[in-house]
This record gives structure tokens, C-alpha cells and sequence, in this order.
């Protein structure tokens, strides 16, 4: 028997309370957060996203995906690297879930466990602007588009290749890359706020075995 | 100290509600380490029959001298353990309780910690139990009578059930009707009754039931006492409509005034005297008075300027000339010369420009001379044989003489001029006040019966002295300022120099029009004005006027100065002169200096300094000095015996508020004791002046003035609103003062034909559509004058009840949730977005539409949506379920479809129809077709079609199929939640009741007592507990008056001696208690010279107990020794 197939009543699977442990200590680091055990299922947030139309998963349902125990899923999905974080779905909720922020855990975890969507590789967009940014301190588009082809890609670059030319002719590109001032601080920052961002050790409750399971979230 | 008793100590399990948090049995272990404690055992459910019959045997068994229980909150079961005491003989005051459950187990989760606290809580009970001392309960009787506050479904309820006995009710009720938002609705669910066919019955029975006093525009200021023994202040404000209404309605078509109606949510107009709606109860009509307008406060006679200025807008002069008759004994004067403190005042002036009130008031009398020719003189049934003399016969003594004709007195009046009408006649030019229009005044006063006589001057002719031996009873001096300040240069003896009032007097009286070519006026008030322009028409070629400060600081109205220099006056601001030089006896010219301004002096204008060196020779051969005028007052006291006081300024001196000079009999106004002023504040004057004469003469105290009320100061920021319907000044839309036509300026110069031409009709109803109605009714008196029974009675003051009550009932209801703080649904914003009440208004037969489902423009909508959960189930607003909402959708949903042929569409969040018959009318709904959608709204949002159509476009995720839609609609109907009533926070303070976090009442016991309060009698009803539907409000309202009814029936009941007693062997008799006590409940007794309690007085608030410098007073069950003993218990744990 795969342990992924391992059921006891009452219980997750070990893989999905596992994703739920790391989920939720994203969430915990959110003020609020625990909030997201109140939906009602109103869909307001899916009515209010101005880009649910483009979600493979409306808002409503990613909570409703974390309730039915299938973190996969959400991780896995399109939506939460759609989410343009525009907060409209937060400010109206009527549950008072974080929705925008909880979005936020649900991408944190994606990068921490590496569970991506398949094809749509806007997580690498961003480890590849951080990655930028760590070595330049400023966006740097060439270097940019190349971090991001090795890590997607490579042969995707050519389609890229008239739009490079039409900006380079244009002189729209920086072929230099100067590094800012004081590089070094920026990273010291960098370093300290990557330590806060994922899980801080002193804030993560320890989860007790029978709060990982269904009784979590009611 | 050991008080060697035998205790008792039960700790209760409650089931696990305690024994999962605290470990009962260790507690009930600690406490036998106390010698005293005889019996320290558990037990599952203390408060059940075994329980109880455990402590009574033990106290048997054992005989128990103190008991303690140890379990929940003494709200629930301390009665129910004195009572088991008392059943076993012992005295229900020895008996103490300790809470356990609500002060450990439930606010703990830390299993030791929470036995801690309990070891102490029931360590502290058995330490202070043994200091207790057996006491007997206190009776006191239950007054019959209840208040019921509010008069929706819930007390109209209970009223009725307890008028059914035959006791006393009072039903208190902020507006002036009975029904509550009930009366609004249309239909009822789920069996569609009409709401008004089935309330409308009991509120007629309300007010038939003779016990039932009904107190509408009423409200509760003050509740003192306890139960059986309420007193409560109550504040009836004025309906200034009697009783003997007979709802004709006559008064309603003749008020001027259109306001939003609150009845109808604001969707439809009533008028400022009227009834919420015809099935009212009291069926009586009531006049809605904010405030008092601005201009009628500002004016001394107090004319009802928003009054005629509202009869204008409509187009009714003649009734608008009534009315200023009617107050005004100098209209035509005013209309025309008046200074008009009211438009200074207008609250329009602070949105753009005051409201052209003088010029409206000249054009009704214009119109009403017109087209009805002269004013008849009103009729006087009055007579009264006292003789009144008025010395002098300007505004102040015609206005004084007018008052007092009025009221019967005959009036003589004293003329020196062989004129009349004093500085009107001689002051003011024709061109400005043509003196035909004079006389017309004069003959309306002769009509009146008010005698007149010219050419006597008083101290020639007669003297005040000869008046008195005349019988004259009083008299009025008002003889005015009429003698010319001098300008103190040197010069002013050469021939050419002339005072403005001599001048213009001359002029006037058709002495002479003899004048200079060119001609100085000296001085920047409106008499300097009048002589420029007089100077004009009398064919001087150069008027030039000098002034010493500039046009800012020129007292004369702005509009005149502007008309002077378009005649061709020239002004010459910052010059004084120093000299006026002659030739032969006669002026040449002035020697001037010119002027800077320094800083403000006594009178709030900047000083005027001379420039060094600036003196200049200007050539002139008339100089008119118009600085100023005063009284003469040398023909007072001349040979006459009566002497009257003056001030240093030749000014009579009166007293400010009653207007008597130092001779009792003697009274006196206008400019000889004003100094020159203006011709309104004279009339003013006069008026008080008659006043106070006719009460003299009544031998009444001269006091509480009728026209003398001092004006408060009006707050006017962009967000004021001039009344409560009124957009606030920064949403008032601008619109320009309509300016009268006047003569063209080079034709008027020449000749003394009047300047100013007045409004036309439609100018006139245009100018007056500007007034912003101030204070809803604008006191026009029309509804007065209508009134056959003569119910309208302005001077009805607000009313102050005091009743006595043993039980109160609160039912004060519930407001709708405020939609617009949901921006998203476009509430206020959006056409075609309505609240649920204001559709309730539109499906009733009384509604804005008479029922019929429209949408602004007046069609028929083609799709409605009606959105649940508005406010409630939303933790940014409230978050519990209103209960009602999704009931009443449903039933709009029907009766949309029922009415129209629109398609329905409904969202909900959950659909919750609970009750008997609901579930069924859902199915009816959805067998009917409405299209029901689950998922909330996320917004609504105005579209346009291709073709410029707008439609309401709805975004939400219908969450059963996981998809987003855009829903076209044509109307949007928001079911708001229900929030507690907005008084509900005074209400709680008056009666010292507790809210729920959610605001509504707190119930003693959300089960098993959901009507009553923690307050002995007092009892709840209907939403003010909770959201509820109407058979529910009806139950609980019914509920309340049956556990009401239970109190009156008792007759007594029994109270906690909880009082203060002082122990007569201490007690200095020191008195310090007695005045410190707040009930007044501690009297001195003489003969022992100490101090008493009264105990049917005392509150047991302690304030004496901590105040005896002698320890003599304790307060029983809360004596220093059980306190202290308490204490120790804590602390040893």
C-alpha cells in the first residue's frame, strides 16, 4: 500500500495533512488568518475577482478545495498564480477571510513544497525577479528573460525574438547591468525578510495531530 | 477569629460544565480543612430535587447553621437555594453562593489554574457565610399601572393584554403615531394578509381602550425606583394640534410646505401639518416644527418672513399679505425701508445669497394694494377703559400705539411735526418711501381707532406731568434722535453748512429745496446717503460724499452706497475734513486730511489715523454733516416735575428687558433710547414697549416676553441642513438671488420718483422658490386659519408627564440596516435600487405608486433582482441573521410576480424558511418560477445598452454551478437586516439594561426567559430583543404582559433588605449622612438627637456607610466583618 493511501477515520491522508501542516503555518503567519474556518460559501469573492473569468478554480472553491481535504488540487492550481492581488475579494467578504493573503500562503507553500500547476510557470517568473533583484539590487530585463527561459524553457525564448529586436532597434533594452549601490545591505535585508516570510520558527504553533485532520476546520 | 458555626459546603458538577475545568472533588476536599465546615461534599446537579434535598437534610441532620453552594451564576439558582434553606429553618440570608461555572469553568481552560481559583471563590463564601446574620425580606407593593415604550406591533400587544385586565397602561411613542414599521408594510408572510387589515383593528382598539393612555411624539427622560415602584419622566412634545382634530384635512391643502414623508421612507412628499397616513392613531393631524426659522428669530417684531415667503412660492399673495398684516403694523414701510435682519440671517445666505425677503414682502403688498386696494382695519371686540398716551409717531410709537389699539387700550398719539409717521415722514426721502404710501399706513392706524395729534410738541404744547393729570394711565415716549451731531471743525457757523436730518427734513416736509452746485456730505451712514442722493434731485451739479474709513467699514447697506454712485455721487473714502474755510460768511471749501486704518477699536471697525501732511483744500459751497443724530431730551425734563433718568449719551435710560424708565408708568423705545438705529429695531421696541404697558396696566409681573426670546447660536458648516430632510448646504443646488429692477440711474438722479420698481409675479415666486423652509413649518398660519375647530394652537409648549408604574415593557424595536454603507450595491446612488421598506411603500395602496411595481421612469421593470443578506451575516456590518429577510423576499419575489410580469431573480447566501407554513411558500415561489440563485452578490452597476437604454447589471458567482454571471435586471430590492432601534442606546441607559454584542436587549435567559430583563420588572418584546417575525413579536409581547400581569396580581413582593443601618449607640447624630445620601432616605431625629434610615426610601448604594466618621452605619449583608472575611478567604485560596 502507497502511503498516500493510507485512510483511518477521522484522519487525512499522511500526504494531505502534511501539505495542511505546511499550508497552515503560512496561514498563521497571517493576522486573521485562521479565518478562513468561517466560509460560508457565498461566492462573493468569485463575484467580485476581476479576473476569475481567467481562473481555472474561482476563489470560493479554493477554500472550498482546502475544506475537502484536497491540498494537491490547490496547489496545483492556475488560480493562485492568476490572482492579481487587487484585495477586492478581502474587502468584501463577509466572513472576514484574508482571501487575498491566504492566496499569498497558498503560493508560499507552492514554492516551499515545489507543487506547481503544470505550463503555467509564473512562479519561476518570480524566482527569477528575486533572483534579479538579489544580484542587481533593480530589474535587469535581459538577465530577467534569461533566468526565466533557463528555468521555463529555453526554446520559448524564440518566440520572444521579434519583440527583442523591435525594442532593441528602439534602444529599450539595457544591455548593462549595474549593480546599486550598497548590494550588500539590499541582500542582508533580503536574507532577513526571506527568514521572516517563510514559516517564522517563533510564531508556528505546533499542530497537534488531531488538529491537522477535518477537526481543523470544522 | 472563629465564630465557631457549623457549615455546609455543596460543590455542584452542572453536569461537566464544571467538573471538566475544575476538579470539584479536590475542592471539596480543601474546604474541610476549615474547622467550621461540617459537610464539604459534590454532586452532579445541586439545583435538582435530590440536590436541594440533600442540603435540607443535612442541614437536619446536622443542624447546619451556614450554607454555601458552590455552582453557577446566583442570577440562576440563588433563589432556589434560599428557599431550600428556608424550607429547612434556616434563615434564607445564611445561605451564600459561589459561581463556579461562569467565573472558572467556563473562562478557563487551564485545569489547575481553574481549581485554584475555585478553592478561593469557595474558601471566600464559607469564610464570609459564617459572618452572616439571619435578616427578613422586605415587602413593598406593586403599583398596577406598566409602561409599555413603543408603539409598534410588540406594544400595542402588550398594551392591549394588559388593558384587557383592566390595569393601567401607558403606551409611549416617539413619533406621532402608533404602529411601527409594521404599519408600513404591505403584505404579510407567508399568508399574504394585508398588514393595515390586521394592525389597523388593534390600533383603533388602542386608543377605544379607556386605560390605555397613549402618549405619542413622546419619549422617556428619566426612570428612578425598582420593581413594583417605577417613576418615569416622560417629555410629550408639542403636537400644536388639539384633540378636537377632526382630521379633515382641510389644513394639509393649504400648508406651503413639501417635505419627504418618513412614513413613506421618503419616497413621497407630505406637508409640514399632516398625518403619517390616513389610518393614523391618534387619528389627529400634527405640525412637524424642527426649529424655528433664522429670519423670524432675527426679526424685533418677530414676522413670519419663511411664512409669506412660502405662500409666495405657491403663488397665494393675498394670503401671503394677510399674513404680513397681520404681525406687521408697518408692512408697506418695511417692505420697502426696512434693514432686514432676516436676510442677514437667511441660512441661504450661506449657501450662495440670502433669499430677497424685503423684496418679496413689498411685492405681496404691492400686489395685494393692486388688486384688493387699502388694508381694512381689523375689527377690536376689546375695550379697555385705561387712556394710553404715545408721545412722538415714528416706527416705535406707531408700532407701540397699533399694540396696544389692538388690545383694546384707547391710544392717543403725540405729534410735534405736522406730519406723521416721525423719521419715516421727515427722514426718508420720497424717492425711497413715497409718502402716499405713508399715509396709507397712517390711515389703516386712524381706522383702528388710535387718535392723533399734530403740531404738539412735547414741553411746548404739553408735558409728561399734564399727561399724567390727564388720566392718561401710561405713556410711550418715542421721540426719536432727531437733533444733528456736530462735526466740532472750526467753520461749521458759516452759512452753507447743514445737518443730513435738518436738510432732509426740510426737503420732507416741503420747507425748501434749496441747494448748492456743489455739495459735501460728511459721514458714511445711510442718512449721509439719502442727502447725497436728495442733494442730487434737488439740482446740486456735484454730490461728493467723505468718508473717513473705507467702503468696508460705511455702515450705510452696500446696495444703496452702489446706487448713490450710479447716480453720480462720488464717494471719497480715507478723507476727514479739519476745516471747513469761508469767504463773507459763506462756505468755499474744506480742508482735508487723508486717512489710513489702524487697529480695531471698541466697535470692531479699524480706527481711522490721520496722515501726517496729507492736508488738501477741496472747493464746495454746501457741506451737509450726516455723522450722526441724537435725542433731544432737553423737552422732557424741561418744566415738568417727572424727571427721567438719561445716559451720558443724552440717551433715556430703561431697563434693557422691560423697557420702563426710572417712572413706573413710564416706558419708552426707538432711537431716544437706542441712539439713531434702524427703523425695524424701533418697531421691535414699540412692540415690547406695548407688551410690557399692557402688562403693567394688568398689574402683572413684567416678565416672560413673548417678543423677546433670545436667539441661539446656529452651527453652519457645509454639513448643516436647515431641517432633518434638507440636503445638507454643500449638496444644496446654487441658484442666484433674483435682483428687483430699478430706475435707469441717469433718469432717477433728477426727479423723486421711487428708485425701485419691485418684482413681477412670476420674479417674485422665482426668488421665492429659494428659501430653503427652515425648521419644516414655517409658521404661515394658514392651517390656523382654516381650521374649523380651532385645534391648531402654536403655542402649545411640550408637555412633562410623571407616572408611576410597577412594571415596564420595552419594545422599541428595530431600525432597517443603513444599505448605503454597502457602496457596492449602489444604494442612494443608483436609480431604481430600493431599500426593503421602501419597497414595502411602493407595494402598498398608500405608496408613492399605489401599489403598483414601477421603476423611476415610470415603467413596468422587466427583470427585478432581490438580494439577500444586506448587512446581516456580514462580519464587516452585522453578523447575525436578520431571520426575516429571506421570508419577505420571497414574499416581494411573489408579489413582483404576482403584480408584474417580470422575471424574478433572488440570491441568497442560504435560504432559511423555518417557521409554520414557510417551507411551503417556498416551494409556491420556485413552483412559480422565480429564479433563485445561490451566491451573494458581489456588485451592482449601471449599463448602457447600444441604443443609450441604462439597465442594472448584477455580478456574483452562482456558487452551485461554480460559475461567475452578469445578470441584466431593471430594479434592484435590497432585504436590509434588521439593527436594534437607534434609541436603543438611550433606552438601555435610562432603564440600566445590558445589550448583547449585537446591540439588541440582553435577556435574562436566552431560553428559558427570553422577555424578561436581569431587572426585576422590566420585560422585553418584539426586536428590540432580537430579529423576529410578527407572529413571534406577538408571542413575546404577549409573553411580557402575562409575566407583567403575574407582578400586578401578586400585589407585593418581596425585596433583598439589602439596606443601610446605623447602629443608634454609635451615631454622633453629626448629620453628615443625611444630606450625602442621594435618596434622600436618612432623617435626623430630634429627640435623640441622631440620625434614622428610612428603609422604604434607602437604595443600599453604601454612600452613607462610607461616609460615617463614626463606623456607625453598616450595610446589612455587607457589613465590614463578611467583607472582610471574604477577603481573607481569597487571599488564603
Amino acid at each position: 500500500m502507497k502511503i498516500e493511501d493510507i485512510r483511518t477515520p477521522g484522519r487525512l491522508t499522511p500526504k494531505e495533512s502534511e501539505l495542511r501542516v505546511a499550508f497552515l503555518e503560512q496561514v498563521g503567519v497571517i493576522p486573521g488568518g485562521e479565518k478562513i474556518k468561517a466560509c460560508i460559501q457565498c461566492g462573493t469573492c468569485t463575484g467580485s475577482c476581476p479576473v476569475s473569468y481567467a481562473m481555472d478554480v474561482p476563489p470560493r472553491e479554493l477554500i472550498a478545495l482546502f475544506r475537502a481535504g484536497d491540498m494537491e488540487a490547490l496547489l496545483k492550481s492556475k488560480a493562485i498564480w492568476t490572482c492579481a492581488s487587487c484585495y477586492a475579494c478581502q474587502t468584501r467578504c463577509p466572513a472576514a477571510i484574508k482571501i487575498t493573503d491566504v492566496i499569498y500562503a497558498l503560493k508560499r507553500t507552492a514554492m516551499e513544497r515545489k507543487i506547481y500547476s503544470a505550463k503555467f510557470p509564473v512562479h519561476s517568473l518570480a524566482d527569477s525577479f528575486m533572483k534579479s533583484m538579489f544580484r542587481f539590487g533593480r530589474l535587469n530585463e535581459p538577465r530577467l528573460m534569461v533566468y526565466y527561459f533557463l528555468k521555463s524553457g529555453f526554446w520559448k525564448a524564440f518566440s520572444y525574438l521579434p519583440l527583442g529586436l523591435k525594442m532593441a532597434g528602439k534602444e529599450r533594452i539595457e544591455y548593462r547591468a549595474s549593480k546599486i549601490k550598497d548590494i550588500k545591505g539590499l541582500r542582508k535585508i533580503m536574507k532577513a525578510a526571506e527568514k521572516l516570510d517563510m514559516p517564522i520558527e517563533y510564531e508556528v504553533k505546533p499542530y497537534r495531530e488531531e488538529a491537522v485532520g477535518y477537526k481543523a476546520v470544522g | 477569629m472563629e465564630k465557631h458555626e457549623k457549615i455546609g459546603v455543596y460543590i455542584c458538577h452542572c453536569g461537566v460544565n464544571i467538573s471538566q475545568t475544575v476538579r470539584v472533588e479536590e475542592v471539596a476536599e480543601a474546604l474541610k480543612s476549615n474547622p467550621e465546615v461540617v459537610v464539604s461534599t459534590t454532586y452532579k446537579f445541586m439545583c435538582s430535587d435530590p440536590g436541594q434535598k440533600m442540603v435540607e437534610e443535612d442541614i437536619q441532620k446536622h443542624g447546619l447553621t451556614r450554607v454555601v453552594v458552590a455552582a453557577c451564576s446566583p442570577h440562576m439558582h440563588e433563589l432556589t437555594f434560599r428557599n431550600a434553606c428556608e424550607r429547612a429553618g434556616l434563615n434564607r440570608y445564611l445561605f451564600q453562593m459561589a459561581n463556579i461555572r461562569e467565573h472558572c469553568a467556563w473562562v478557563h481552560s487551564d485545569v489547575d489554574a481553574a481549581t485554584a481559583k475555585a478553592k478561593a471563590l469557595v474558601n471566600a463564601a464559607a469564610r464570609r457565610v459564617a459572618w452572616q446574620e439571619p435578616l427578613q425580606p422586605m415587602k413593598a407593593k406593586i403599583n398596577p399601572g406598566t409602561l409599555v415604550v413603543g408603539g409598534g406591533i410588540a406594544g400595542i400587544q402588550a398594551a392591549l393584554e394588559i388593558a384587557e385586565s383592566g390595569n393601567k397602561v401607558y403606551l409611549v411613542e416617539k413619533e406621532s403615531t402608533i404602529g411601527g414599521q409594521m404599519a408600513k408594510f404591505d403584505k404579510t408572510f407567508p399568508t399574504l394578509d394585508c398588514s393595515a387589515c390586521i394592525l389597523t383593528p388593534k390600533m383603533v382598539s388602542v386608543s377605544h381602550r379607556k386605560n390605555i393612555e397613549t402618549l405619542t411624539l413622546s419619549e422617556v427622560e428619566e426612570v428612578s425606583g425598582f420593581v413594583g415602584n417605577f417613576k418615569v419622566r416622560i417629555r410629550k412634545k408639542a403636537r400644536y394640534v388639539h384633540d378636537n382634530c377632526t382630521s379633515c384635512g382641510e389644513c394639509a391643502k393649504v400648508c406651503p410646505v413639501r417635505v419627504p414623508n418618513w412614513f413613506d421612507e421618503f419616497t413621497q412628499q407630505r406637508t409640514a401639518i399632516h398625518k403619517a397616513f390616513p389610518q393614523a392613531v391618534p387619528n389627529t393631524y400634527v405640525i412637524d416644527r424642527q426649529d424655528k426659522p433664522p429670519c423670524t428669530e432675527a426679526c424685533p417684531i418677530r414676522q413670519e418672513a419663511a411664512g409669506y415667503v412660502a405662500l409666495i412660492k405657491q403663488g397665494r399673495f393675498h394670503e401671503a399679505a394677510q399674513l404680513i398684516h397681520k404681525r406687521n403694523p408697518l408692512p408697506i414701510v418695511c417692505g420697502r425701508v426696512c434693514y432686514h435682519p432676516c436676510e442677514t440671517e437667511c441660512n441661504r445666505g450661506y449657501v450662495d445669497e440670502p433669499v430677497a425677503i424685503q423684496h418679496l414682502k413689498r411685492f405681496a403688498l404691492d400686489w395685494e394694494m393692486k388688486h384688493n386696494g387699502r388694508f381694512e382695519p381689523p375689527k377690536i371686540d376689546k375695550k379697555r377703559k385705561e387712556k394710553v398716551a404715545v408721545i412722538g409717531s415714528g416706527p416705535a410709537g406707531l408700532t407701540c400705539a397699533h399694540d396696544l389699539a389692538l388690545n383694546g387700550y384707547p391710544v392717543t398719539v403725540f405729534e410735534q411735526h405736522s406730519v406723521l409717521g416721525g423719521m419715516l415722514a421727515v427722514g426718508i426721502p420720497e424717492y425711497r418711501l413715497p409718502k402716499k404710501l405713508l399715509e396709507m399706513e397712517i390711515e389703516y392706524m386712524k381706522g383702528m381707532g388710535i387718535k392723533f395729534k399734530t403740531n404738539s410738541k412735547l414741553g411746548a404744547d404739553f408735558t409728561l406731568e399734564s399727561l399724567l393729570k390727564q388720566d392718561f394711565k401710561a405713556i410711550f415716549v418715542a421721540i426719536g434722535a432727531h437733533k444733528g451731531v456736530k462735526l466740532y471743525v472750526p467753520g461749521e457757523d458759516l452759512e452753507g453748512v447743514i445737518s443730513g436730518v435738518d436738510f432732509l427734513r426740510r426737503v420732507n416736509l416741503g420747507i425748501s429745496r434749496e441747494i448748492g452746485r456743489h455739495v459735501a456730505v460728511i459721514g458714511g451712514g445711510n442718512t449721509a446717503i439719502d442727502a447725497a442722493r436728495t442733494a442730487l434731485r434737488c439740482g446740486a451739479e456735484k454730490v461728493a460724499i467723505l468718508y473717513r474709513r473705507t467702503r468696508q467699514e460705511m455702515p450705510a447697506s452696500p446696495e444703496e452706497i452702489a446706487d448713490a454712485e450710479a447716480e453720480g455721487v462720488h464717494i471719497a473714502y480715507l478723507t476727514a475734513p479739519t476745516e471747513i474755510s469761508g469767504k463773507n460768511g459763506k462756505v468755499t471749501g474744506l480742508r482735508c486730511t487723508r486717512m489710513k486704518l489702524g487697529e480695531p477699536d471698541s466697535s470692531g471697525r479699524r480706527r481711522p489715523i490721520p496722515i501726517p501732511n496729507s492736508e488738501h483744500e477741496l472747493e464746495f459751497d454746501t457741506v451737509i454733516a450726516a455723522i450722526s443724530q441724537s435725542p433731544d431730551i432737553a423737552c422732557l425734563n424741561g418744566k415738568s416735575t417727572v424727571h427721567l433718568d438719561s445716559t451720558k449719551w443724552d440717551t433715556l435710560q430703561v431697563n434693557p428687558e422691560t423697557l420702563q424708565t426710572n417712572v413706573p408708568n413710564i416706558f419708552s423705545a426707538g432711537d431716544v433710547v437706542l441712539g439713531p438705529s434702524t427703523i425695524i429695531a424701533s418697531m421691535g421696541g414699540g412692540r415690547r414697549a406695548a407688551e410690557s404697558i399692557d402688562k403693567f396696566l394688568n398689574n402683572q409681573p413684567l416678565k416672560d416676553y413673548k417678543t423677546h426670546v433670545v436667539r441661539p447660536e446656529i452651527f453652519r458648516g457645509e454639513s448643516f441642513r436647515p431641517h432633518s430632510y434638507a440636503p445638507t448646504y454643500k449638496e444644496t443646488p446654487r441658484a442666484p438671488r433674483t435682483h428687483a429692477p430699478k430706475l435707469d440711474p441717469q433718469q432717477r438722479a433728477a426727479i423723486f420718483a421711487e428708485v425701485e420698481l419691485g418684482y413681477s409675479e412670476e420674479q417674485a415666486m422665482r426668488e421665492a422658490a429659494r428659501c430653503l423652509s427652515c425648521g419644516v413649518c414655517v409658521e404661515c398660519h394658514e392651517c390656523e386659519r382654516v381650521c374649523e375647530p380651532k385645534a391648531v394652537d402654536y403655542s402649545m409648549p411640550d408637555e412633562i408627564r410623571e407616572v408611576e408604574v410597577g412594571q415596564v415593557i420595552i419594545a422599541t424595536g428595530y431600525d432597517i440596516f443603513d444599505a448605503s454603507k454597502m457602496f457596492q450595491y449602489g444604494y442612494g446612488k443608483l436609480k431604481n435600487v430600493y431599500s426593503s421598506l421602501e419597497f414595502e411603500r411602493m407595494l402598498s395602496s398608500t405608496g408613492p405608486t399605489g401599489g403598483k411595481v414601477l421603476l423611476e421612469n415610470g415603467k413596468e421593470p422587466r427583470a427585478v433582482g432581490i438580494i439577500h443578506c444586506v448587512g446581516s451575516r456580514d462580519a464587516n456590518f452585522n453578523r447575525y441573521c436578520s431571520r426575516v429577510c429571506c421570508m419577505y423576499a420571497m414574499k416581494f419575489a411573489h408579489l413582483v410576480k404576482d403584480r408584474t410580469s417580470a422575471e424574478v431573480y433572488q440570491f441568497y447566501i442560504d435560504m432559511r424558511a423555518y417557521g409554520k407554513g414557510y417551507e411551503e411558500f417556498y416551494s409556491r415561489i420556485l413552483e412559480e418560477g422565480v429564479n433563485v440563485i445561490r451566491g451573494k452578490v458581489a456588485e451592482v452597476v449601471e449599463k448602457k445598452t447600444p441604443d443609450g437604454d441604462k439597465f442594472l447589471n448584477i455580478r456574483c458567482e452562482d456558487t452551485l454551478i461554480g460559475k461567475f454571471r452578469e445578470i441584466p435586471l431593471d430594479m434592484v430590492i435590497l432585504c436590509n437586516g434588521l439593527q436594534p432601534n437607534k434609541t436603543a442606546d438611550k433606552i438601555a441607559r435610562q432603564f440600566g439594561l445590558s445589550r448583547s454584542p449585537d446591540g439588541f436587549f440582553l435577556e435574562r435567559h436566552p431560553k428559558l426567559d427570553p422577555f424578561s430583563t436581569v431587572s426585576e420588572g422590566i420585560y422585553l418584546a418584539g426586536c428590540a430583543q432580537g430579529p423576529k417575525d410578527i407572529p413571534d413579536t406577538v408571542s413575546q409581547a404577549s409573553a411580557a404582559a402575562g409575566r407583567a400581569l403575574a407582578m400586578i396580581s401578586k400585589a407585593e413582593v418581596d425585596l433583598d433588605p439589602i439596606r443601610a443601618w446605623i447602629d443608634e449607640r454609635y451615631c454622633s447624630g453629626c448629620r453628615i449622612c443625611n444630606n450625602l445620601c442621594p435618596y434622600h432616605a436618612i432623617d435626623f431625629i430630634e429627640e435623640k438627637k441622631i440620625s434614622l434610615v428610612n428603609d422604604a426610601l434607602c437604595k443600599g448604594c453604601g454612600t452613607c456607610v462610607a461616609a460615617c466618621p463614626a463606623g456607625a452605619i453598616t450595610g446589612k449583608g455587607f457589613s465590614d466583618r463578611q467583607i472582610y472575611a471574604e477577603l481573607e478567604g481569597i487571599l488564603a485560596g
